[in-house]
């Protein structure tokens, strides 16, 4: 015995104990998977089956309707020689065909038994099985007048049908062609080629059919409607007829081979009984008689040609044999149209990749993969599609929100897929059964490709499938159609196979094919190839800056060194001519001192400017600093001791400790701290030194958008202020607003230096001020988290 | 080696040379001084006195930026030499460059000076730098060189 799904009987089945039979059993059963239809006990009651001992062609077991055939009840045919129903040159017909051994498990046409009384010519067909010769017998249809071609010359047909087919290009196209051809050489109402999906529920992609019959073209069905047994037949024989769907089945007398107690594989067998499950679903369709033919790819059942009339329709041997050549070459040719049509696909998403990876490549960051067209959709076939670039979501067509991404990205980049040296993406057609927050999106997203666009970052790029329901084209929804309850109720109509499949598609989405995992895999490649291109391009860059700013350091020193050279030897001069010229005149004593005066500013000047050169450039080092101690620093830098009672100057409140280069920023206090005291007319000037915190709405004053959130330093005085349209220029190098001997001379570089040193740390530094009152600049340090420390150091990078 | 001996000063400026006279008389120190205009012109000299065997110098006051062979090569080459790197080197330069200052004292260089252009305070330095040098410091005692 051969069919696994007797052995797998358990004694819960109500055949159990003895062999089954659709007859006995058919109605009962409510799980196809578990029905034995490799061997039904029955046969289809148009036909009369025999089956006989190999070795001496005894019969063993006979239909029961055999006395309508041959005028003889089975229990005078068992144990009598076959001989006794055949004549001569039948017999060594019969004898000739078993000895060339081509009837194991291939049914064949023998020979045409003579009408006899009122029983017309009877077809025989013949092949072995497990030991047993099995004759079928069937009227040879030449009365049944439906057939478009009952005497035709079916070869002739056929080679022209594949000749047609030949020349037919793409896919779908080609399964139309083959329904168009099977329902000429038919004559059937209905021809549909039903395609099985990656998860074997089944589509009609092709259908030639009456006019006057509804389209089911586009139809799905659930997987359970073609149950694995009926599958794994279809992987072994080459045509399955049903003509008289409604018809009775007979059974076998006896049920089992006397021999070996097993009942007869039918798989071979035309006449076998067709399961109730099946033909009850046919009545409630409508539907009399079906022909079925596998399409084959590689030994893998890749769909089905059904066919379907409207009345009982008898397929002649020769017509099945044509129906049979024509589903072996649309296998083949099938096979070579599904790899061009893959391979067609594959070329045009591969081509759009690099078109946008190219695109990405001269634009230096990857927004050409979601913003332009083409964009990442027009490639992979998906409805939506998110790119996660330069910390933020770059989505097109149907995709989660943006919080729903950052939570789903969260999660994705912990996926052990991602460690995959081969495969390093995450591929699912049903998001929400690993991820149930994916619920709430079910409709956008059931079906994801993720990969990981960088090694070190959470870049991304993922393609969304919509929920399979609302992908199908319902064109044929049988809900459409009045509903007629079979004999057994509702529980085998296209309406619950419609039911059923909607459950099995729920928060699914189409499958993913290998070739879309695959060139998802390859745009991946190239996109970290080029952000690797990128990183190279990025270390040149910093070379050439850090180079750059060498040369830029070395030029400032070389400048101030050569320009204070002559300087040195103009004081050198005047010095020594006035000590050498002892009588010189108080008017010429006065212009030597200028001319030394000068040379002595003219080399503070150059001073600054290298300073001020060097504060852009230099590295700055962020440490916790305690302002504080910096105070205090600069205080002692400008001169102002505390003891001595020459200013004043206020802390309302410690200041705190912030995240910033000491030595720059204790330059932005003796700065502000030497101005206030120095251009001040009190006789006792008056420093306030303090700050307001981010958080704190008091004492808060106006302050640029940019120091929003910020907290905020200041220092204070109450020296000679400054009128508001100076404002501006007082930052400015060099620029001084009173005579250069005025309040204790200077260059003009100080709040320069200020400025720069608080854009270096992010900040802003404005004033506020009343002339004859006073002056307060304000300035922010923003770099009081290590994070944005980095940021700024790496802003930075290249100086020396 | 002692505080008889020259003082080997490398200034390719007149002027500034000059100067170093000047404060070597302020300074009350009576060394002969011999001049080099040039690194080379000092590693010359300086190689001259192990061949005739004569007394090197007590210090070098090396200018760094002179003609041809500059002084940071002449440094380089002296304080690779066995011998010369026993002669205290001290450097007086315009050059305020961080990366010139270690670069010396990386070298074995003894002190830096920064010339100023004020004429006053650069008289000032070079007057110390001869007192210290030349009066209070105890200098190698070169054995071996000793004539």
């Amino acid at each position: 015995m051969n069919s696994p799904q007797s052995i797998e009987t358990t004694t819960a089945l109500p055949w159990a104990g003895g062999p089954y039979s659709i007859k006995r059993h058919g109605t009962s059963l409510t799980v196809c998977d578990t029905e034995p239809v490799q061997t039904p006990g029955c046969i289809q009651a148009h036909g009369v089956l025999l089956t006989a001992r190999r070795a001496d062609l005894t019969i063993l077991q006979v239909s029961e309707n055999s006395a309508d055939f041959f005028g003889k009840a089975p229990a005078q045919l068992l144990g009598q020689p076959l001989s006794c129903l055949l004549d001569a040159q039948q017999q060594a017909r019969l004898l000739e065909m078993l000895a060339a051994d081509a009837v194991e498990r291939n049914a064949l046409f023998a020979f045409t038994l003579a009408a006899n009384g009122s029983v017309p010519p009877l077809d025989v067909s013949v092949h072995t099985t497990d030991g047993v010769v099995v004759l079928e017998c069937e009227a040879t249809g030449r009365s049944a007048s439906q057939l478009v071609h009952p005497d035709g010359d079916f070869f002739a047909l056929v080679r022209a049908a594949v000749s047609r087919l030949q020349n037919v290009v793409g896919l779908l196209n080609f399964c139309d062609k083959v329904a168009h051809e099977v329902r000429a050489i038919t004559g059937l109402d209905r021809v549909m080629v039903y395609r099985f999906h990656a998860d074997l529920h089944g589509e009609v992609v092709a259908e030639s059919k009456l006019e006057a019959l509804a389209p089911w073209l586009g139809l799905h069905y659930p997987e359970a409607d073609i149950p694995k047994p009926a599958r794994d037949i279809y992987k072994r024989i080459w045509i399955r007829p049903v003509p008289n769907a409604a018809g009775p089945v007979v059974e076998m007398v006896p049920l089992a081979n006397p021999d070996s107690g097993l009942p007869l594989s039918m798989t071979h067998c035309t006449l076998r009984g067709a399961s109730v499950m099946y033909t009850e679903y046919l009545a409630n369709m409508g539907v009399a008689a079906s022909l079925t033919m596998p399409i084959l790819i590689e030994g893998d059942l890749w769909g089905l040609i059904a066919c379907h009339h409207h009345t009982p329709t008898y397929f002649p041997h020769q017509v099945r044999a044509a129906c049979e050549l024509l589903a072996q070459v649309a296998s083949l040719q099938l096979k070579s149209s599904d790899s061009i049509e893959q391979l067609a696909y594959r070329l045009k998403v591969e081509r759009i990749h690099q078109q946008l990876v190219v695109k990405a490549a001269k634009e230096g960051d990857l927004l050409a993969l979601s913003d332009r067209q083409p964009s990442l959709l027009d490639a992979m076939d998906a409805e939506g599609a998110a790119l996660y670039h330069m910390n933020r979501w770059w989505c097109a067509g149907m995709t989660p929100d943006e919080a729903q991404l950052d939570a789903l990205s969260d999660w994705i980049n912990l996926r052990p897929e991602f460690d995959s040296i081969n495969r390093p993406a995450y591929v699912t057609d049903a998001l929400s059964s690993d991820y149930p927050p994916a619920a709430e999106f079910v409709e956008l997203a059931s079906g994801m490709i993720a990969v990981q666009i960088s090694r070190t970052r959470r870049d991304l790029i993922m393609w969304f499938r919509t929920e399979t329901v609302r992908t199908v084209n319902w064109a044929g929804n049988p809900n459409d159609k009045p509903l007629v309850a079979g004999p057994n109720g509702m529980r085998l109509t296209p309406r619950r196979s419609f039911e059923l499949f909607v459950e099995s598609v729920r928060a699914r989405s189409r499958p993913w094919s290998e070739v879309e995992v695959d060139c998802a895999l390859r745009l991946r490649l190239l996109v970290m190839d080029l952000a690797n291109l990128a990183g190279e391009r990025m270390a040149d860059l910093n070379v050439d800056l850090t180079s750059s700013n060498e040369e830029l350091d070395a030029f400032a020193y070389v400048a101030s060194h050569d320009l204070k050279e002559p300087l040195r030897g103009i004081h050198r001069y005047a010095h020594q001519l006035m000590e050498s010229v002892e009588a010189l005149g108080g008017e010429d004593r006065q212009r030597l001192e200028s001319l030394m005066r000068l040379t002595l500013r003219m080399d503070s000047l150059l001073d600054s400017l290298l300073h001020f050169s060097r504060v852009g450039r230099t590295t700055l080092e962020f440490v916790p600093v305690d302002l504080n101690e910096v105070v205090a620093s600069a205080l002692e830098m400008v001169g102002v001791r505390a003891n001595e009672n020459t200013c004043r100057i206020v802390f309302a409140r410690p200041l705190p400790t912030v995240l910033c280069d000491m030595v720059r920023v204790r330059e932005i206090f003796s700065n502000l701290i030497s101005n206030a005291l120095k251009y001040n007319r009190q006789k006792l000037p008056r420093l306030d030194i303090g700050f307001v915190l981010a958080n704190e709405a008091e004492g808060r004053p106006q302050a640029p958008a940019a120091a929003e959130g910020q907290a905020i330093y200041f220092v204070r005085d109450n020296g000679i202020g400054i009128e508001q349209r100076h404002f501006e220029q007082i930052f400015r190098m060099f620029k001084r607003l009173h005579g250069r001997d005025e309040f204790g001379g200077g260059v003009g570089a100080g709040l320069t230096v200020v400025k720069k040193v608080v854009t270096r740390h992010g900040g802003e530094v404005w004033l506020d001020s009343t002339p004859d009152v006073g002056s307060t600049f304000y300035f922010t340090l923003p770099c009081t988290t290590a994070s944005s420390a980095a940021a700024i150091r790496a802003q930075s990078q290249g100086s020396p | 080696m002692n505080r008889t001996h020259h003082v080997l000063v490398v200034e390719d400026n007149d002027g500034d040379f000059e100067t170093v006279v000047e404060a070597m008389r302020l300074a009350g120190v009576s060394n002969q001084v011999r001049r080099a205009c040039s690194g080379t012109e000092c590693l010359t000299q300086m190689h001259m006195c192990l061949q005739q065997q004569t007394s090197l110098p007590a210090l070098v006051l090396l200018d760094l930026n002179t003609p041809n062979d500059d002084g940071r090569s002449a440094l380089l080459q002296l304080k690779a030499d066995d011998k010369l790197r026993l002669v205290p080197v001290v450097v007086i330069s315009a050059s305020l460059n961080p990366r010139d200052v270690d670069f010396c004292y990386r070298q074995g260089l003894s002190a830096y000076h920064v010339k100023s252009v004020n004429h006053a305070t650069h008289l000032e330095t070079l007057k110390t730098i001869f007192t210290y040098w030349l009066t209070m410091v105890l200098l190698p005692l070169g054995r071996e060189l000793e004539k």
